[in-house]
């Protein structure tokens, strides 16, 4: 059963990389929705909050754009390598 | 012409038709969730969908020439066909593909017609395994792989099916319980707008993936016919037409909309709210990407079905129907087997008439089936107008009296 192996072991990574990502981002972009209302709150504007917010969301379409990359760099025959912690494109080997 | 260029054009027909109904089949993964909560108008999500479909369709360049390798042994490993297969002008195979793609469209239209979210790339792969147990046996099947790589029908297909929906369902139920401790108190003026434009983007993501990896396949299986009939030679790249044909054909199929599985996947199995759906489409493209960077494949279906149950398990409170949720994993067990039956028979089929007979019989038997179940769904039509109505459980099932002479 060596397919069972090679699928357990892409399920964590997958799993892990989900969590990161799938639920990680959402969290964040959810922290940035309430960093605005907390600056709105109350009637008395909070400028941290609003900062904080936006750049939350700024992290968030980060992310996404990262998603979107590896989806074209995928298309082309490419691929995205993490060796230098910051994502770069890569051939695919 | 000859007859195997009368073949070929019937196969590069039911290719598309195949990648038509993948596209109307799968609209549902993207798009359920965002027509389930309005945070678009369904009409708008479809054409967006479709869209980026076509989009994602046009970005794959690399080959993927190789896509039946996973399942069958009908090709070798640089993407050519068994030379065994390619006499008389490739009939051998080209009947296989025939067969095994009418096997992969008839269950997508059966499990469309009930409203059921199956796996588009299970069908296919069930018809090819189906056609090709019939035309070469049971050695005919890479049903292990090599033992060097996740391969096979059990790596690439099995093992993914049980593990993509549990892992999705995971995240997604995380990232649900979490965003709603966050946003607790939260004025629902800020939350509303905040999560809608949250779940346009991550839904928006999924089509694009669903467009570069799915309408990949039909390429990959048009390309082959058209070298096992000689009229294409070069195994790096697709000829063009076949390239924007099929881009084509999944986009339409997108923008049509499977309205039944939407309802089913949008209504049917939790009520969603929208950080729910927020979570579960950004859970379905985190698993998607991920998987295919790691080279893991899996089915988008099973990855947002799986996502949208663990969005309703994180809800505090939230009331998830595990009766349609049986129902519909009940249809994934059955979708490769089935469709691997169909593709068996329409390959015995063919090969009783033998040669271009065969392949016009089993092409009609598709266009009946496929028109029946079209007249069969315009009975209870589903569509833009009522894919929202509110979900009513256990549907009476006793029948009306069947008056005489009418097929039910």
């Amino acid at each position: 059963m060596h397919n069972l192996g090679f699928a357990l072991d892409g399920a964590w990574r997958v799993l892990l990389a989900g969590l990161l990502l799938g639920a990680g981002l959402p969290v964040l972009f959810a922290l940035g929705i309430r960093s605005l209302a907390w600056a709105d709150a109350g009637g008395v504007a909070r400028p941290a909050g609003r900062t904080l917010g936006y750049g939350l969301f700024a992290v968030v379409i980060l992310g996404v754009l990262l998603g979107i990359t590896f989806i074209v760099a995928t298309g082309f025959g490419k691929a995205l390598s993490f060796e230098h912690i910051y994502p770069t494109i890569v051939p695919k080997h | 012409m000859t007859e195997s260029t009368v073949i070929l054009a019937l196969v590069v027909i039911t290719a598309l038709g195949f990648d038509f109904t993948n596209g109307f089949h799968d609209t549902a993964n993207a798009m359920a969730t965002s027509i389930a909560t309005n945070a678009l108008r369904p009409k708008v999500a479809v054409a967006l969908s479709g869209l980026l479909n076509l989009v994602g369709a046009f970005l794959s360049v690399e080959v993927a020439l190789t896509v039946t390798n996973a399942v069958v042994k009908i090709q070798n490993s640089d993407g050519t066909p068994k030379e065994s297969l390619t006499a008389h002008g490739g009939e051998a195979l080209l009947i296989i593909v025939l067969a095994g793609l009418v096997g992969g469209i008839i269950w997508n239209l059966l499990t469309w017609l009930l409203g059921l979210p199956s796996s588009s790339s299970h069908a296919l792969f069930g018809g090819l395994i189906g056609a090709s147990i019939a035309g070469l046996g049971w050695a005919g099947v890479n049903w292990n792989g090599n033992g060097s790589k996740l391969d096979g029908v059990v790596g690439k297909v099995i093992l993914p099916a049980i593990m993509s929906p549990v892992i999705a369902g995971v995240i997604a139920a995380v990232g649900t319980w979490l965003i709603y401790k966050v946003v607790t108190g939260v004025a629902q003026r800020f939350t509303d707008n905040g999560f809608r434009w949250g779940q346009i983007g991550s839904a928006s993501l999924v089509s694009l993936a669903h467009g570069t990896n799915d309408a990949q396949k039909t390429m990959g299986v048009i390309t082959l016919a058209l070298i096992a009939t000689g009229d294409w030679t070069d195994t790096k790249n697709i000829p063009f037409w076949v390239k924007v044909s099929c881009a084509l054909a999944i986009a339409l199929g997108t923008y049509l909309g499977g309205w039944r599985i939407i309802r089913t996947l949008g209504k049917g199995l939790v009520e969603i709210a929208p950080p729910q759906g927020m979570a579960a489409e950004s859970a379905s493209a985190a698993v998607i990407l991920a998987s295919s960077h790691l080279g893991f494949a899996l089915s988008t279906t099973h990855v947002a079905t799986g996502s949208i149950l663990g969005s309703g398990v994180g809800k505090p409170g939230a009331q998830v129907r595990w009766r349609v949720a049986g129902r519909m994993i009940s249809a994934w067990l059955i979708t490769l087997p089935a469709a691997a039956i169909v593709g068996a028979v329409m390959w015995f089929i063919g090969d009783l008439v033998g040669g271009l007979g065969g392949a016009i019989v089993i092409f009609a038997l598709l266009v009946a089936a496929a028109v029946y179940m079209y007249l069969r769904s315009r009975r209870e039509p589903v569509g833009h107008h009522n894919v929202n109505d509110e979900w009513e459980d256990a549907p009476a099932q006793e029948r009306v009296p069947a008056s005489a002479g009418s097929a039910s």
